[in-house]
């Protein structure tokens, strides 16, 4: 007997089999040969043996779905066809990011953001890029384990149920459940299940990086803990204490695509933009900022009273100093100007004193109800909120911990140094953790469960501002795993379910006698509408005390989440490992930023080795001169220093969770740094960050940016034009949109199948990517201008490149495109010699080839995978042009502006980035830059590039 | 009496390679490059086994010292058809005590230099694409590109230095055929001397073909370094794309030429007993040759500063700033004190004559000139347009390991010349001896 399979459905198969069967007897050739097994299964099959032969083993709770190639192609079902699914990935904390999966052949290639989502609106963040590989990461933990050997399921269920049936002897004392932050309905709904049933039971969560703090403050000004979710859309002037808006993190996409709508709107001359920021380390916030202020970390509440003070709010502190006295007149002046359309944020970091002033400070400048909106908290709060995990740690302790489930969360690795967890985890009789790792945790618990990746399994989370999404897969699991609720259904003792059903139990509930129709359209849509958390018109904010302000007399320390790794939950993709962090262009290694005066008086070098000392506990680790950082603090980036043998993650960089004290997990005082000796050479892909050379980052004023252009100069050239035919591409990169956030880089890595060659090859200057963000710093070290660049091809009319090349593996189009030909390369290299935007990229060695099937699994099929000794570098997305080239010829029309997306502009949060065609004077691409900011890159080389940047906007118009 | 003795040399020159005088020094010299060859065959292996990815190259100094031992090599392979044709045409006789040699040299140091662009290829199994051959796809070398200049240039360079050596050696050839006293010996001889029994017909024919190749040679000796240079002018890389280099690479190649000359012939000189033949006189001239062709390449270096400076562009500035202080600043001192430095020595006559100062004075300029090339590429390379993508480079084991078993190439190849072949032109010494022959 053949059970219907329980897999997502798109509009062309659509979810009751009553329509299915009506269709296939209306089209009984689309269906010949099928038989009972359904034509989406088959898809999968095939994808299947295509990508994983010899992997793939059947899931045991699904026997009745057959995977099978196909024999015969069907009709009118193209295998190279993509397909999309809209889905979500539970990201950072457990926050949804809302995607829109594209599958060849069902595997999963693409991850883009959902444009219909509220808070993608297309976008989607590095992080959420990068969730792809994950899928095929082949270091997951494919079976489960007991005491370290492979097990099977059936052992693991006969012990669950043992468990349960010990458990419910005595209401569930002694169970208890660990996880990451969670936001999904169907968790919820699985806890309180447990509860009821064991009231004894409790539910405990550790989340590195929290918003713990904010929820106190919060609770402290509003009388409850509230989400405080900021609309830079409508805030004229923001003022930001240490609140890193645009930078990495849940929230990035959400904010970052409404400040780039302000911004935006600036642009056309429309209000006022300006963003002030006061921060002890640099961050992408800082960078776009028009103000910034390097300052102490202890010294923000200080800045903080002083700006409450210029509106009444508190005692003016006693001591500033000149540049903090001018930031905060300059600040104050401005949000009293725009009230009602200003915005102060104080960082989730902040100690909960220093945010109720910022919240009292909102409120009267009319922030809150406008640019601040109060709403529920979205994240699922557990019984003992901030306390949770001490509360967990202190009953370990006591013997009063009988079982200890731990899903999604790694304390080994990420507790608290002084939490004494593994310790204590001694003291539990059964342990057992679920994953997708293998990780610190795991090697200590007796059993592991390894779950289901976000793109092959069935849940359901909701995004910052509350809108849920579900969750469906867009393949069949690789291996033999669960999903995470049919774990928290086994440790019921019940048998296993899909986890289809469970979600969908979930939302029958909730949707009632209209589920089947809203459950469709709400998998159709990719996430359930109307479920944004409703926003909450809040009492006025307590006027708080005076912030304490303790001034240092030694170094103080704080603690960031890495930038691409996050709290170490990242450190086993290879993607975000290469990824350039931000602000220093390492890879593969975190760094302990460290102020120029700071290192010059302790003779630090970038690269060296130095101890840190606090509260009894040190750590080594590599330093990295970071201008613009507050002179007399460090900070320490978490998520690496992991130990995960044969993992991609495993050994690199140092731990700072070592140092990191369970009552002050964000900032640390009286540290003592000294110099150890050299390091191994760090892994950068931008040497060179200071900028000398005027014309490559450009600023105007806001006049020189309303401007008309002058005409350009004529261009000479010694050879002849190339003939033009068709549509013109061209990019148009605007330098005062983009935040640096690397989105674009992880998104090329996904859809042009960029090689990932590791660290030393990484150090040695032979990184792969198409795209790169430069990032140059000029100025006074200590307060320096930064600027962001991306650089992509240039795809010069006049290319250097095509002269060079003696085989003619480098050609123009008539479209403008300057194509590479890879077959034809011999790899002299002598393109990359004559480009003065050096963005080619060489195969040294063999990249691919050794590459195991997971991995070829997700290469897009549509880009030629490079072999050894052949030149690459960016298309523009080639084969998307051509994709729509064909669709618009098969459709006789011409293709339409806009139709086109490369994937940098496909996912960038501030639509930094614009393609299109440049002859057509209407396009939006020829728009952008008919403008005055428009200028290209190193135009002395009269290379005259189709790649062209919009100038930076300043009130001074000053440098970069 | 010094002409008795010239005349005993000129006989021993075709007695060397039936009998040779010192077949232990040989053998262990021999031994010691083939060692240095086996490095060679080892290191291209890896490099074709792994990859190029095994030097220390990397965007965005993509060339290295693959590069700069091409240009290094090609360069000394200059003097030997310059001192040959050029001076043949001009009727230098001195040329003939040191011509056979130096074309020798030439030929060698061609084919490691040859070697190197196709080694140094990302894809070297298809370095035939650059040669245009009726494909079957309808494809063709760019020819736009200097590095098909370059395949033209010194393949031409390679056959046409081949011809004119193997046509100068062909009565010599004949003498030792005649003298072979061994059954293998008079086979492998004649097979190589082409039936030559020095009739006057031959020998006029000989005469016109000799003149003749020399005259085709003497055009590629200009040419090819030319376009050589061309490799970096023709790019827009401040500090390459330079109208001052053709003639600056020409005169390097000659400077480094003679001066590999100058080693050579103080070496065999004093090795096998030719003091009779390349005199004091020749090893005067040669060093009036390297001092002249060096004060030229010293103009080109002033010409190259100039430009810069007088230019006024940032970006050649920035160039010249990081050669004369930047990180591979150590290159152009080095060049600079090795090139010119002992140079000046040979303003006097004495030392031009002492055989010991000119070797020592010719190796400062070899490895002076190495030290040029290598500043040259990797300068401009690593500050090159935007300073996000500036680099650097430090040549790997295996780059080095290269250039050691190109030496031993040489080196090796050189060895089986001296041993097997008449290693001095004997019979244009004969001519120039017989007083009828001066009227040729």
């Amino acid at each position: 007997m053949h059970r219907r399979p329980s897999f997502p459905k798109d509009l062309a198969s659509p979810s009751d089999p009553a329509i299915f069967e009506a269709a296939a007897a209306e089209f009984p050739a689309a269906f010949a040969g099928v038989g009972e097994t359904g034509r989406r299964q088959l898809l999968q099959a095939m994808g299947a043996s295509l990508a994983l032969a010899g992997l793939t083993g059947c899931t045991s709770d699904e026997p009745d779905e057959q995977a099978l190639p196909y024999v015969r192609q069907p009709e009118y079902r193209a295998a190279d066809r993509p397909r999309h699914y809209a889905t979500a990935v539970a990201g950072i904390g457990g926050y949804a990011q809302p995607v829109l999966g594209t599958t060849y052949a069902g595997r999963p290639t693409k991850l883009e953001g959902l444009p219909e989502h509220p808070a993608s609106l297309g976008a989607a963040d590095a992080f959420t890029q990068a969730a792809l590989l994950g899928l095929y990461d082949p270091t997951r933990s494919q079976v489960p384990r007991r005491l370290g050997q492979p097990a099977d399921w059936g052992a693991f269920d006969a012990m669950m149920v043992e468990t349960a049936r010990r458990l419910d002897a005595r209401q569930g004392e002694g169970l208890r459940l660990l996880t990451g932050q969670q936001t999904s309905p169907t968790f919820a709904r699985q806890i309180s299940q447990i509860v009821e049933r064991w009231p004894k039971a409790r539910w405990h969560v550790l989340e590195p990086v929290n918003e713990d703090q904010r929820l106190a403050a919060t609770a402290l000004a509003f009388g409850r803990p509230l989400q405080v979710l900021p609309r830079l859309d409508l805030a004229e002037v923001v003022v930001s204490l240490d609140d890193d808006l645009l930078g990495p993190g849940p929230q990035q996409t959400r904010n970052a695509r409404m400040w780039s709508q302000r911004r935006i709107a600036y642009q056309a001359g429309q209000g006022d933009h300006r963003l002030f920021v006061a921060e002890p380390t640099p961050s992408l916030t800082g960078v776009a900022a028009d103000d910034r202020l390097a300052v102490a970390p202890g010294r923000i509440g200080a800045v903080g009273q002083a700006l409450a003070a210029r509106f009444g709010l508190a005692p003016a502190p006693a001591t500033l100093s000149a540049r903090e006295q001018a930031w905060v007149g300059a600040a104050a002046a401005a949000l009293s100007q725009a009230q009602g359309r200003a915005l102060v944020s104080v960082g989730a970091l902040q100690p909960p004193a220093v945010q109720t002033l910022g919240l009292a400070l909102a409120h009267r400048i009319g922030a809150v109800g406008t640019t601040l909106r109060l709403a529920e908290p979205v994240a699922l709060a557990p019984p003992d909120g901030g306390a949770s995990f001490g509360a967990l740690v202190a009953a370990m302790a006591a013997g009063a911990v009988d079982t200890l489930l731990i899903l999604d969360a790694n304390p080994a690795y990420a507790a608290p140094a002084d939490s004494g967890f593994a310790e204590s985890l001694r003291r539990v009789r059964q342990t057992i953790h679920a994953g997708l790792h293998v990780d610190e945790t795991a090697h200590l618990c007796a059993w592991h469960a390894p779950v289901e990746h976000d793109l092959e399994t069935w849940s359901d989370a909701r995004a910052v501002e509350g809108t849920v999404s579900l969750i469906q897969p867009l393949v069949r699991p690789f291996y033999a795993v669960r999903s995470r609720h049919a774990v928290l259904e086994t440790l019921q003792g019940r048998p296993v379910a899909s986890g289809r059903g469970l979600v969908a139990a979930t939302w029958r509930e909730r949707f009632g006698a209209a589920f089947e129709s809203l459950w469709a359209g709400a998998l159709r849509r990719g996430f359930v509408e109307d479920t944004a958390a409703p926003e909450i018109a809040a009492a006025a904010a307590a006027i708080p005390a005076p912030a304490p302000h303790a001034p240092s007399s030694g170094l103080e320390l704080v603690f960031r989440p890495d930038p691409t790794i996050w709290d170490g939950r990242f450190a086993s993709n290879a993607w975000l490992q290469e990824l350039p962090k931000p602000l220093n262009k390492v890879t593969w290694d975190n760094i302990l930023a460290v102020g120029p005066d700071l290192a010059l008086a302790h003779g630090l070098e970038s690269g060296d080795i130095a101890r840190v000392a606090a509260g009894g506990r040190t750590i080594e680790a590599a330093v990295w001169i970071t201008p613009g950082q507050s002179r007399r603090t460090l900070t320490a980036f978490l998520g690496y220093g992991r130990r995960l043998p044969d993992q991609v993650g495993d050994g690199h960089g140092y731990d700072a969770y070592e140092i990191r004290p369970q009552a002050t997990p964000w900032a640390l005082t009286d540290v003592v740094l000294s110099k150890v000796g050299g390091g191994p050479r760090l892994a950068t892909t931008q040497p060179h960050q200071a900028l000398d050379q005027p014309g490559i980052v450009r600023a105007v004023t806001p006049a020189q940016a309303r401007a008309p252009k002058p005409p350009p100069a004529d261009a000479v050239s010694f050879y002849p034009p190339v003939p033009k035919d068709g549509p013109q591409w061209g990019l148009s990169i605007d330098t005062d949109l983009c935040i640096g956030c690397n989105a674009c880089v992880t998104a090329c890595d996904a859809e042009n199948n960029i090689a990932i060659v590791g660290k030393d090859l990484v150090a040695e200057g032979r990184q792969m990517h198409w795209l790169r963000v430069d990032h140059y710093v000029e100025g006074d070290p200590a307060a320096p201008r930064e600027a962001f660049q991306p650089v992509p091809c240039m795809h010069c009319e006049d290319a250097p490149c095509e002269v060079g090349c003696p085989v003619g593996a480098t050609v123009h189009g008539p479209d403008g495109l300057n194509l590479q030909v890879y077959n034809r390369c011999i790899g002299t290299r002598t393109c990359s010699s004559y480009c003065p935007y050096k963005v080619r990229r060489f195969n040294w060695f063999d990249y691919t080839g050794s590459d195991p099937p997971e991995r070829r699994a997700q290469r897009n099929p549509n880009v030629t995978v490079r072999t050894r000794g052949v030149m690459e570098k960016c298309t523009y997305c080639i084969q998307r042009i051509s994709d729509a080239r064909i669709q618009a010829k098969l459709e006789n029309r011409a293709i339409a502006d806009g139709e086109i997306r490369t994937a940098c502009q496909q996912t960038c949060p501030t639509q930094a980035i614009v393609f299109g065609d440049v002859s057509d004077p209407s396009s939006a691409v020829s728009r952008r830059k008919a403008q005055a900011r428009d200028y290209s890159l190193l135009p002395e080389e009269n290379t005259r590039p189709r790649t062209t940047y919009l100038a930076r906007i300043r009130t001074n118009g000053e440098g970069g | 009496m010094a002409r008795r003795e010239k005349g005993r040399e000129i006989e021993k020159i075709t007695e060397i390679p039936l009998a040779y005088p010192r077949p232990r020094t040989w053998a262990a010299m021999f031994a010691v490059s083939a060692v240095l060859l086996g490095l060679y065959l080892v290191s291209v292996g890896v490099l074709f086994w792994r990859g190029v990815g095994v030097w220390g190259e990397d965007i965005p100094v993509n060339w290295g010292i693959a590069i700069s031992n091409y240009i290094w090599w090609l360069g000394i392979g200059h003097a030997g058809t310059l001192i040959s044709a050029m001076l043949l045409l001009l009727g230098q006789d001195w040329r003939n005590s040191l011509n056979r040699f130096a074309e020798a040299m030439t030929l060698f140091a061609v084919v490691c230099a040859g070697l190197y662009p196709i080694v140094h290829l990302g894809r070297p199994w298809f370095v035939y694409w650059m040669a245009p051959y009726p494909s079957t796809m309808g494809v063709w070398p760019q020819f736009r590109s200097p590095l098909t200049w370059d395949f033209f240039a010194v393949l031409t360079y390679l056959i046409v230095s081949a011809l004119f050596w193997y046509i100068g050696i062909l009565p010599d050839l004949a003498s030792v055929r005649d003298r072979a006293k061994t059954r293998r010996a008079q086979v492998f001889y004649g097979l190589f001397a082409l039936g030559w029994r020095g009739a006057a017909t031959h020998w006029a024919r000989w005469r016109r073909a000799y003149r003749l190749t020399a005259a085709i040679a003497v055009p590629l000796v200009v040419s090819v370094h030319s376009e050589i240079s061309l490799l970096l002018a023709a790019g827009p890389i401040p500090g390459w794309s330079s109208t001052v280099f053709p003639p600056y690479f020409v005169l390097g190649a000659a400077f480094s030429g003679f001066a590999v000359v100058s080693m050579i012939a103080v070496a065999l000189r004093h090795w096998l007993g030719f003091e009779a033949v390349v005199t004091e006189r020749h090893l005067d001239l040669l060093a009036k040759m390297t001092l002249a062709t060096g004060l030229m390449t010293a103009y080109g270096y002033f010409a190259e500063v100039f430009n810069a400076l007088y230019s006024g562009e940032p970006a050649e500035l920035a160039i010249l700033h990081n050669r004369l202080t930047g990180p591979i600043a150590w290159s152009y001192w080095g060049a600079l004190l090795g090139n010119f430095a002992p140079l000046q020595l040979l303003w006097l006559g004495r030392f031009r004559r002492n055989p010991y100062v000119l070797f020592a004075v010719s190796a400062c300029v070899a490895s002076g000139m190495w030290f040029e090339r290598y500043m040259l590429v990797v300068s401009s390379l690593s500050r090159h347009g935007l300073p996000s993508s500036w680099g650097s480079y430090s040549p790997s084991f295996w780059e080095w390991s290269l250039y050691a078993g190109s030496l031993g190439l040489f080196l090796t190849l050189f060895m089986l010349f001296v041993r097997f072949l008449p290693i001095i032109s004997a019979s244009e010494l004969k001519g120039e001896a017989s007083p009828e022959a001066a009227h040729a």
